[in-house]
């Protein structure tokens, strides 16, 4: 039973640690958005080359 | 135009991604771009920039309001956008709230941003940056780091209060009261702060809220624990006072959460912009013609109207000739000539030609800025039944906190742990929580599902007073029917065959709605669309066209005694060297939408009627197409007649255009406008459509009415929830813990009950599109 001494503190500490992560993560903003994100992973990420090349010949 | 600008950017993709954008959500289509939204230069301005703006270092960044993004291929459009606009460095889209982020460098500027937004179809509105939105953003995030910081609390807590309950005794419960103290530290001080606050708040203003009974029970728990911790008692209530905080925490966020997204849409109205209108200015020998805010202008002063744009102010016509769409003065769908010298109102419609107009009045003098003054305030009203249940939780409250005396002297005569225990189980139980977020959050989601499908409500008491509504009255022009010329019938002489082709031709020359109407109807008959040779083409305003082609000299002009400014029961005669050869005549034609949605309403058991500045036979013709009643197709109100007839009825709902019907829409108690601008429709009519078509008024109502029935239902679950959960802490069958679980899950409930609705309001909005 003794190992709870040592399983107990390393548990909490793990807690605390993702608790820590997730506070940064929304000061951050990164929960203010919820919807967007899902659509805009479904978008190409590369760049348009067509449209830069338009834009140098005008 | 927005497919070849499209092509032009090699964005051909969009197309293929709207399909999917459609698969992941359905909605209505994005409204036509206006042709005023290409005035944006007073985005530059450095004054507006000041208001709008918020600068760091090089990078300016503003936000937009986008009207009409939907779905996955928008977020795309929007922020490629980034990509060939000079000068910006990034576009960020919030789907959820249409707004877009713009950022732009030193040599970008936000108008040419806000064009190419117009361009595309999306009208930008500047969105101020003001102080309540920036705190409501910062306030979000505090609430979900304490909701996460008391969820870990109470998940730690529950793991070790396990323990304990099964069976742990000696020194493991001792260190294990003394870490979950530990842990609900931070979670009844930190993670509890907003309730201790507002219950401060309240009480030092002598008032009653939910959060008194809620702070007390809090500190009533965590105390007691305290002290039993010291004193070796056996009731510690760590994991009871965590598990409370964290979801209550939890159902006040999703509460907040649904009720911001709702609010959004009618916050809109404060965003606005002033209406822009263009003002003459000498500079030396140059004239330019500079975009001022409306409310600049003076008297004398002249402006610029292009085609399509609205008259801004009271004026005489300077230069150009034009029609006018006079509705708004004379509630009749007319087209009026205007040219040098004629008096022109503000809110008519110039449809054909620029024209310049020497102002008579100021803005806030006109007419229609009269009408509009009265209903301004009419924006922050709180619905009845709101302020029905506030004025009912708060006396809960009182009853609450008297039964939480009442549990505690129970208690004590069995001992004074069961007291502490009995009155914290009371505390927690019989707050009227559930009851206070019945109303608002049912309303909240209903106006957020309204938004969602393109139709903006202006405040909660709107939802009720549809739900009230016994009979509809509609405008006719541009609400029943479409506003546009369509040709009615054509007949040709038989030795003139090729007459339609000669038409077809000379119309499409012209801007004029009769031959845009013309050309689409011929479009059909005139296979061969090969370009013809006319000589000698001539266009007079209000007259027509004539030209030579075919060997002929043809003339389109109207006919017969209604002079052609009507939109009902024109005739057009086309002659060709001086004879008749055809005839074509033009109506109004009825929304597509229009039958449907006058048979269900009827169906829902509204009255309908009709009421139009028109003549009388092309109402009654309408009105025969709508099966409505003879007597109840009213013909030839003037808009002051139409708010005469509307105001006094009681419970009339009037769907009008926003414009030209502002005034009847005003005075209604209470109306949509399903066309017109969304500024002057949202100043004058309490819901804006931003979708064609008149179907959404029939399931507006349908959602008020089921948006009434979930609050009801709201009501029943929390007032039987309360009464048993009172009962039970009285007699002392519910422990705190339990409570606990107890009480938020009755918030939930009736949070779950206002997100699921009804099967009916779940299909409000759909049903129509699977036919």
């Amino acid at each position: 039973m003794s190992t709870i001494y040592l399983m107990l503190p390393i548990a909490l500490l793990l807690g605390g640690g993702f608790v820590a992560a997730f506070i940064r993560a929304a000061s951050q903003g990164q929960y203010d958005d919820l919807e967007t994100p899902a659509h805009r992973m479904l978008l190409e990420d590369e760049k348009m080359s067509i449209s830069t090349t338009q834009r140098g010949q005008k | 135009m927005v497919y070849s600008l499209l092509q032009e950017r090699g964005l051909g993709d969009y197309y293929l991604l709207r399909e999917k954008g459609r698969m992941l959500r359905k909605n209505g289509p994005a409204p036509a771009p206006s042709l005023s939204s290409d005035m944006q230069s007073h985005l530059d301005d450095p004054e507006f920039l000041e208001l709008y703006a918020t600068a760091e270092g090089q990078v300016r960044s503003m936000q937009f309001y986008l009207e009409g993004v939907h779905c996955t291929a928008c977020v795309w459009l929007a922020e490629k956008t980034a990509e060939w606009v000079e000068g910006v460095i990034s576009i960020r889209l919030d789907l959820g709230h249409s707004l877009a982020t713009v950022k732009i460098g030193p040599n970008g500027s936000f108008s040419r941003v806000a064009r190419e937004f117009a361009r595309l179809g999306y009208r930008p509105h500047p969105v101020r940056q003001d102080e309540a939105w920036v705190r409501q953003a910062r306030e979000n995030r505090s609430a979900l780091i304490r909701m996460a910081v008391s969820a870990a609390g109470a998940g730690n807590i529950m793991l070790l209060a396990v323990a304990v309950y099964a069976g742990a005794e000696g020194s493991f419960a001792r260190h294990f009261e003394w870490i979950s103290f530990a842990l609900c530290l931070p979670v009844a001080t930190y993670g509890a702060w907003p309730f201790y606050r507002s219950a401060w708040i309240a009480l030092r203003s002598r008032q009653l809220s939910i959060d008194i009974p809620i702070a007390l029970g809090m500190i009533v728990g965590f105390g007691a624990s305290i002290v039993s911790l010291f004193f070796r008692s056996k009731h510690v209530y760590f994991d009871t006072v965590s598990a409370l905080i964290f979801l209550l925490l939890a159902s006040r966020y999703l509460l907040r959460k649904t009720q911001q997204e709702a609010m959004h849409a009618s916050r809109l109205i404060h965003f606005l912009t002033p209406s822009l209108v263009r003002k003459k200015i000498q500079e030396g020998e140059s004239v330019v013609y500079q975009e001022v805010k409306a409310e600049q202008i003076r008297s004398g002063d002249e402006v610029l109207v292009l085609a399509g744009e609205c008259i801004p102010v009271d004026g005489i016509v300077r230069d150009g000739n034009s029609s006018l769409n006079i509705a708004l003065m004379t509630g009749e769908s007319r087209h009026e000539r205007v040219g040098a010298g004629s008096l022109v109102f503000a809110g008519t419609m110039n449809h054909q030609a620029p024209i310049k107009i020497e102002a008579t009045a100021e803005v806030s003098a006109t007419r229609l800025a009269r009408i509009l003054s009265s209903v301004e305030e009419q924006i922050s009203r709180k619905a009845p039944i709101v302020a029905f249940t506030d004025s009912i939780a708060k006396k809960f409250v009182l009853v609450s906190l008297g039964l939480v005396g009442v549990a505690f002297l129970i208690g004590w005569s069995v001992s004074p742990d069961e007291a502490v225990s009995r009155a914290l189980a009371m505390a927690i139980v019989a707050c009227p929580c559930a009851f206070a977020f019945a109303t608002p959050l049912a309303m909240s989601v209903a106006m957020g599902r309204s938004a969602k499908n393109g139709v903006l409500i202006k405040g909660a008491d709107v939802l009720e007073k549809l739900a009230h509504v016994d009979q509809v009255v509609l405008d006719k022009t541009g609400t029943l029917t479409a506003g546009e010329f369509e040709v009615q019938s054509w007949i040709h002489d038989s030795d003139a065959p090729e007459a339609a082709r000669a038409v077809y031709a000379l119309e499409s020359r012209s801007m004029h709605p009769i031959a845009k109407a013309m050309v689409v109807y011929l479009r059909a008959i005139v296979t061969d669309e090969q370009s013809v040779e006319i000589g000698d083409f001539e266009e007079k305003i209000g007259r027509g066209v004539s030209g030579s082609l075919f060997g002929h000299r043809y003339e389109i002009r109207s006919w017969g005694e209604s002079s052609g400014s009507s939109i009902e029961g024109s005739t057009i005669a086309v002659i060709r060297d001086g004879k008749i050869v055809a005839r074509a005549v033009l109506g109004d034609r009825l929304r597509d939408d229009a039958v449907q949605a006058v048979d269900r309403l009827r169906a829902m058991g509204l009255r309908i009627g009709i009421l139009s500045g028109d003549g009388r036979s092309a109402v009654q013709r309408v009105a025969r197409q709508l099966g409505v009643l003879p007597r109840d197709a009213i013909s030839g109100a003037s808009p002051e007649a139409k708010s005469a007839l509307v105001k006094p009825l009681p419970r009339a709902l009037m769907v009008g255009d926003g414009a030209n019907d502002a005034i009847a829409l005003a005075s209604a108690y209470v109306s949509v406008a399903v066309h017109g601008g969304l500024e002057i429709s949202m100043r004058s009519a309490d819901v804006y459509h931003c979708v064609p078509g008149i179907l959404p008024v029939a399931q507006l109502i349908e959602l008020a009415r089921e948006t009434m029935k979930v609050i009801h239902r709201n009501f029943a679950f929390s007032l039987v929830y309360n009464a048993i959960g009172t009962w039970a802490a009285l007699t002392g069958r519910v422990d705190p813990l339990f409570a606990a679980v107890l009480m938020p899950a009755s918030a939930l409930t009736v949070f779950f009950s206002s997100i699921a609705g009804t099967r009916r309001l779940r299909h409000a909005f759909e049903t129509e599109e699977r036919r």
